[in-house]
Order: structure tokens, then sequence, then C-alpha cells
């Protein structure tokens, strides 16, 4: 896809989202959506450090719980707006990502992954036992009583996740046509190599991993008034991992468009699951189309779409 | 032939034409009256909610034996929660939206109620909730109604009936040790614990958290029996409860009061896997069976209830949630039958001013919501022999200490006596 076409394309998605914002719709499909949403952010954001660079990061609900938590104490101590909470939620959970990237800078596979997800439990007990945002008990949010441009806080939140899924997919595609990206896929093949033949695969490290985590940390920002209530359970779920591993593995991990198709798909057959079949299937359900996939089409759909019609005489 | 067809045609259509004038169709053609919820089916808290749609349900049989509802039958639509917070905006928005439910009660547990509240409050609806700890402290919101009947302050009136027993007995208790883990409830239940032992003039000798994840609670027996109080309190999760009793043991720690506000001495796993080693212990409950708590239809309750949790693998006694998840709804079906109505504001009214009359009792709810009096029970776990299961059906072994009104017998004192 051009850049053009892209542009084009990331308009029109903001407009219609913004439209669909402002229809006032049945509630229940800005809250569907809203989730499906935040997994395309968070789906494009692990695929940043573990698609484009091979480093697989287990760590996305700490990410998360990062944005989610610093939108937390700005409510809490500044009643800050919702804009406020998107930079600082960005710009922490970025910084704790850079750090992350320094201190496992000698790390690499399963040792990296049980890194990330050893972040996950330190920073779950930091916040466990910090009463300033509720410690284990959790914390009760009031969202303002009126929304800006919208009828309600739900749609605004919407509209919101509608820019912020956009904003995280025209920053993979960027990276993705960049030297960056070359760089990154440098790094995935062969480090060593790439090294030798004078990528900066330390600063390429340090930037995959700030800029995964600013975009996890973005899409936690809203959750706070999303859902009214935050406790550490429920930010630090263990599922947040789980799927923004799983919908990249399905998708397709070598380009933006990847992570995008795994979140809409398997976001929304959750989101289906929840209120159709029982939840006990929810998880079962993730495993076994991710089993499928690996299987069946490691290069996820993308790779399987390519595969056909590779075979295609025309 | 065609003269006949035609005329019971032109019936008919007078006939609904005539019902939608004087509003006059039969109760059976009418849509029932929904109820929804989300509920933990799955997670942390699955055993519980899944006792809880039981007994919902079995409310909802009994009420649609009788004809239903302003003679429209009743329908529980729920979904399950997954014990996760984030599922609970758009299950409950689901509820309204889509399936278009007549009225929504909450879910089992705190960290369920917080989520769905906004949506609740926003539409102005009645909301029935079940074992929630304080959620309507910040929004004081007039529609919400809590069944739990921890009081209306329920961290300080919770804890507070651990001490109303401990200062009637002799020799009098001098010193406290407050133990908990590091998670919402036990946090909750010892800050009111430390207001409420400020007032009562006792010295704290030992106040600490231990982590959820703890499994050896022997280290943390034996650094409050080296202190030696007079009383042990305790605030925890059913893991770490089996944990303590069976470290006290071990360790041979003997105050003169030692329980409070362990979570899992109600449920019939943890009776029966300690068995003996109950005696003594002194806890909170919420129902028992003993004779000062027969309520009218309580047996017929559990026992319908017990029939079905055996087929679905349930805990067997139901004691614990299953009649308050019966009674928050007979709560919202009386108020519908009361006022004759599924207008939100007059239903939610009737449930403020009105008593209910519940198989948990005589209910009636104060200005935030809560009850308006606690009535958390003490109960001494005494005469346990065994762990078969079949003795805690019968009333003389979690004798009720506190309150008064629903006293049962009288309580071993110091603990170590009733261990002999």
């Amino acid at each position: 896809m051009s850049g053009r076409a892209f542009a084009v394309a990331a308009v029109v998605v903001i407009a219609g989202g913004l439209l669909v914002a402002g229809l006032g719709l049945n509630q229940y499909y800005y809250f569907a959506a809203y989730v499906v949403l935040q997994y395309v952010v968070l789906a494009t954001a692990w695929n940043i450090l573990g698609g484009y660079t091979g480093y697989v990061n287990f760590g996305t609900p700490a990410f998360f719980a990062l944005g989610a938590y610093t939108a937390v104490v700005l409510i809490k101590w500044l009643k800050a707006p919702l804009l406020a909470q998107l930079v600082a939620g960005a710009v922490v959970a970025g910084l704790l990502g850079l750090a992350i990237g320094y201190l496992t800078l000698r790390l690499r596979g399963v040792f990296f992954s049980i890194a990330t997800l050893a972040l996950t439990v330190v920073l779950q007990t930091m916040f466990v036992n910090w009463e300033y945002t509720g410690g284990a008990r959790g914390i009760s949010l009031a969202r303002p009583a009126t929304a800006p441009f919208y009828g309600s806080y739900v749609q605004f939140v919407f509209a919101v996740m509608v820019i912020l899924a956009v904003l995280a997919v025209a920053t993979a595609w960027c990276i993705e046509r960049s030297w960056i990206g070359r760089g990154f896929a440098a790094i995935r093949d062969n480090e060593e190599a790439a090294e030798c033949m004078g990528v900066p695969t330390l600063r390429l490290k340090l930037l995959a991993t700030t800029v995964s985590g600013m975009l996890m940390g973005l899409a936690g920002a809203p959750f706070p008034f999303y859902i009214t209530f935050v406790e550490p359970a429920s930010v630090f779920d263990l599922n947040y991992a789980v799927n923004s591993l799983a919908m990249p593995m399905i998708g397709g991990t070598t380009t933006w468009v990847g992570p995008v198709i795994g979140a809409v798909l398997l976001g929304s057959a959750q989101q289906i699951a929840t209120v159709t079949i029982s939840s006990e299937l929810n998880l079962l359900l993730v495993g076994v189309i991710l089993v499928a996939f690996v299987i069946l089409a490691p290069e996820g759909i993308v790779g399987l779409v390519r595969r056909l019609s590779r075979r295609d005489p025309a | 032939m065609m003269w006949t067809w035609t005329r019971s045609r032109t019936c008919a259509v007078l006939a609904v034409i005539a019902a939608l004038v004087f509003g006059a169709w039969p109760a059976s053609a009418q849509e029932p009256i929904k109820i929804g919820f989300g509920m933990a089916l799955t997670g942390g808290l699955a055993a519980g909610g899944k006792s809880c749609v039981i007994a919902m349900q079995l409310w909802a049989d009994d009420v649609n034996k009788k004809g239903g509802l302003l003679g429209r039958k009743v329908q529980l639509v729920y979904y399950d929660d997954q014990t996760k917070g984030a599922t609970v905006p758009g299950i409950y928005s689901k509820l309204l939206d889509v399936d278009k439910v007549h009225f929504v009660v909450s879910g089992y547990g705190t960290n369920l109620i917080a989520p769905a509240m906004p949506i609740v409050m926003e539409r102005k609806l009645v909301f029935p909730a079940l074992f929630g700890l304080a959620n309507n402290e910040k929004h004081n919101y007039p529609g919400y109604f809590q069944i739990m009947p921890a009081g209306p302050r329920p961290a300080l009136d919770w804890t507070n009936t651990f001490l109303e027993v401990a200062i009637r007995q002799t020799p009098k208790a001098q010193t406290i040790a407050i133990v908990g883990a590091d998670a919402e409830y036990p946090h909750n239940a010892i800050a009111g614990m430390r207001e409420n032992v400020k007032k009562a003039g006792l010295k704290v000798v030992y106040d600490s958290f231990y982590p959820p994840t703890t499994v050896d609670f022997t280290p943390i027996a034996r650094a409050i029996k080296a202190l030696n109080p007079d009383i042990v309190f305790v605030a925890s999760y059913p893991p770490d409860t089996a944990g303590m009793v069976l470290a006290a043991h071990e360790v041979g720690l003997r105050p003169k009061l030692f329980g409070g506000g362990m979570v899992g001495l109600q449920f019939a796993a943890l009776l029966t896997k300690l068995g003996p080693k109950l005696n003594g212990i002194v806890n909170y409950d919420f129902w028992v069976p003993e004779p000062t708590l027969k309520f009218p239809g309580i047996d017929e309750f559990l026992k319908r209830y017990q029939a079905q949790a055996a087929k679905e693998g349930v805990d067997p006694l139901g004691h614990y949630l299953p009649p308050w998840a019966y009674s928050y709804v007979q709560v919202l079906g009386q108020a519908i039958e009361g006022t004759k109505s599924l207008d939100q504001q007059k239903v939610a009214e009737y449930i403020r001013s009105k008593e209910h009359d519940t198989i948990v009792g005589k209910v009636k709810f104060g200005g935030n919501g809560e009850w308006a009096q606690s009535r958390v029970l003490q109960v001494q776990f005494q005469g346990i022999d065994s762990g078969d299961i079949a003795q805690f059906h019968k009333p003389g072994k979690r004798v009720v200490l506190w309150p008064e009104k629903f006293k049962s017998g009288n309580i071993i004192y110091p603990y170590e006596k009733a261990l002999k």
C-alpha cells in the first residue's frame, strides 16, 4: 500500500469511527468495539517488538497497567483530562520500555520472555501495595458528567480508541517502511550478522522496546474512564499477554496488517463468545486457533494468503 | 365455509384491536419480566458464582410456579463475567440495550459490582447487589441495595462483632495480633479492626500482611506465638485460612480467642478438610443452621439447593452464599409485586422504605443501601469430631455467640479449652 493510499485509508477510518461514535447507537456495540480496538493497539504494539524484532514479550499487562495506573494517578491528583492521561500514560510506559530494554540487553529468546513476565509480577506487587491507587482492593473513579463532543462518555472513549488504533497502525506502517523496520528485521533474522553489517542493534532494540511500551501504555490510559474501576487483578491480567501475542500470530507477524486482522478476528470472536457460548470456551478458542495457525499457517493469515496467491497460475 | 372463515378472521382482528386499545392481552401472552446479571461462572469466584445461579434459578422457579410477577413469568438472563471486572460494562450494556432486560442485579463480589455502577447510575436503575463491601461509599447512589448484612459501616461493623465477643469474656483480653492477606477484603477488614481496637483499648502486639501467594504459614504462626497475644484476629481468603489454622495447630498457638475474619470456614470444602481442628475458633458467618436462625422457607430452600448442588459439583452445604443470592432477587420480586410496577424509581423507593421478609430473615436497608443494622454473626466451632459433612447440617456445631438476638449457645473460653 502506498503512502498516499495508507493516509487516505487512515483518514477514512478515523472519519468513519468518529461518525459511528456520533450516531448514538446501542451502547453495547461501543463497548464491544472498544475492546476490539484496544486489542488492535496492543497487538500492533506487541508486533513491533515481537514480530518485527523477534523479541517475544510477555509483559504486555505491565505496560498496559502502567498506562492505566498513570491515568488513575492523574485523575486522582489533578483531575486531568483524558488527553493528558493519554500523553502521560504513553510517556511513562515508554520510559519503562526503555528501562526494560537496557536491563535485558543481554537476554535473548526465552530468557527475555521470562524477564518480561517477571516485570508484570514485580509491577503488580508494587501496585497491590500502593495505597494511593487503591492497593489490592482497587479504586473507583467517576467519569466526568459530560463528554466532549458526544452524548455519552462511552461514545467518546470509543472515538478516542479509534484514533489510537489508527495511530498505532500508522506507527507500525512507518516503521515497516523505513530503515528502522529493515534494521528490526535484520535483528530478528540474525543479530550478530546485523551488528557486523553496521546495523545499530542496541539503539534499535531500545527503540523497539520504547515504542512498543509506549503504544501499550496508550492502550491502557483510557481504561480507567472506560471501566471506572481499576484493580491490579484486572489490569495485570495475563490474558492481555496471551491475546496480544496470539493476535499477530494469527494475522501474521511480518506486516502491519497482520495484527490488525488477528485482533479484529480474535477480538470479535471473543466478544461474541462472551455473550453466546460459555466463557470457559473463550480461552480455549484462543488456544485452539493459535495452535491451528502455528501448525497450518505459521506465517498467519497474511502469509497464508501470500502463499496461496503465489500458487495461483495467473 | 367462506362465510365462517371471514367471520372468524374479523373476530380475530377485532380482538387484536380491542387488546391493543384496552391493553387486554391475557397474562400468558405477555413477554416475561427479564432480570439480567453478569455472574462469575469461570475464574476465581466461579464456585460461588455457580451456586448463586442455582439459588436465583430456584427463586425464579418458585415465582413462576405461583404465576410469576404481575401475572408475567420471570426469566433470568445472565452471562459469565469470568471474574473479570473488564467484562462487566459490556455485559450490562448488552443486557440493557440488546436483551432489553427489565431489571439488572449485580454479580457476586465487590470487584464485579463496581464496574457496573456507572451504567446503573447513568440510567437510574434499581440495583440489588450481592456481597459487595462498601461499593456505594463514594457514589451514595439511592438505587443501590446490598444484601450481605455487613451493616451501614461495613468495614467497622464487620470486625466489631468479633471484639464484642472478646470484651465480654473473663479473664479480659489485653493484647491482640492482627494478621491478614495483602489483598482487597483483608485490607478492608483490618482497616476496620484497627479502628475498633483503638476504641476497645487493646494493645496491638502484631499487625502485618502476608503476600497472597504465601503457602507456608508456620513462620507467621511462630512469630505471633512468640508475642503471646490474648486475641489473634485473622482476615484471610480460603487457601490461607486453611494454612493459618493448620499452622496454628502445628506450632501450638493458643491465644484466648482465635479467628474473626477468615473466609472459607463457611464452605463445606474447608469444614470437612479441617474437621476437629476447627474447634474453638470464633469466626464471622451470615447464616448457620441454628434454631435461632430458622427463618420461614430456609430449610426448604436448602433441601432443593443441596439436591441441585450435588449434581453441579458446587458447595454442597450452601449455607454461605446461596440463601443471600435467593434473597436479593426475592426482595426485588417483592418490590415489583408491592408496587405493581416495573418503574425503577417506584421499585427502588419500595425497597428503601419497607422491611422485607426473606429466607434469611427480615431485611431493612439503610440510607447508603447497606443493611440498616449489621447482622454479621460470630459463631464458634464446637464439638466437631471428624470431617464428616453430615454434622454441619445440624445445629450445635457452629454456635452463634453474637448478636445477642440470635445467640444459640455459650462460648467455650479460652480457645484452648475448646481443643480438649
